[in-house]
């Protein structure tokens, strides 16, 4: 996995790269939850993920929960078809903020 | 058709990336969707994770391996995983409630979503679990 983070205004946006499993989750929480603790809104693009396991669904959950937590918000956007597969199997397309 | 492919690998979560190339190259010899295949690689790598996350919970290294069968019979699809983490106790094996909207606790869940059946056999010689997953396909 790999990562790219930039800044526009109180918004940061995370583009992930590659595929989010159990071995990726640390570095995917250390690269966005310091941003969400910030107070900052973040936009979480994974238009590169093509694939992500329920490690990666839990760094969604975990992630839009401090933001709720901090008062801002997690979006998810530009999601795979077959990551978006994954959200809806486990029933989180509600949950979600999903653009 | 017939296939019966197998492969084992260190008991490590940088294996699971092996899991699913070993998984993709084993599907792309049977006639499936892409749907079908990504499914059914989900659940075995989401297995493979509960063998490194859970049988061997607290252990920061092993030289142990696991190995995975991946074999077909005419239409029905068996994937056995084995290993010698810490005993699996079936009854233990839960999922969370979908509605309780917290990290963690849905592989399971996944795999029976996809799979047909998930059953912990007592036949295995050398292993300490192995867990069986079926589909018709």
């Amino acid at each position: 996995m790999t990562y790219k983070v930039t800044e526009e205004g109180n918004i940061s946006t995370v583009f992930l790269n590659g595929e989010i499993d159990m071995d990726v989750t640390e570095k995917a929480k250390e690269v966005i939850l310091p941003i969400v603790e910030s107070g900052k809104e973040v936009h979480l693009n994974l238009k590169d993920v093509s694939y992500m396991d329920s490690s990666g669904i839990s760094v969604l959950i975990e992630s839009h929960q401090k933001a709720l937590e901090k008062n801002t918000k997690v979006i998810v956007k530009e999601v795979s078809k077959s990551v978006l597969k994954v959200i809806m199997m486990a029933k989180l397309e509600q949950i979600l903020n999903l653009e | 058709m017939n296939l019966s492919e197998a492969k084992d690998f260190p008991v490590n979560t940088a294996s699971l990336k092996e899991v699913r190339v070993f998984s993709r190259e084993t599907f792309e010899k049977i006639n499936l969707s892409q749907e079908l295949k990504d499914e059914l690689v989900l659940a075995i790598a989401e297995a493979a994770q509960n063998i490194v996350k859970h049988g061997y919970k607290g252990v920061e290294e092993t030289t142990d391996r696991m190995e995975i069968k991946i074999s077909l019979n005419d239409s029905q699809l068996e994937i056995g995983f084995y290993d010698k983490g810490k005993p699996v106790v079936p009854g233990n094996v839960q999922h969370r409630k979908l509605d309780d909207i917290k990290p963690g606790g849905l592989g399971t869940f996944f795999i029976k979503q996809i799979m047909d059946g998930a059953v912990f056999k007592k036949d295995q010689e050398g292993w300490v679990n192995h867990l069986v997953l079926t589909k018709k396909i």
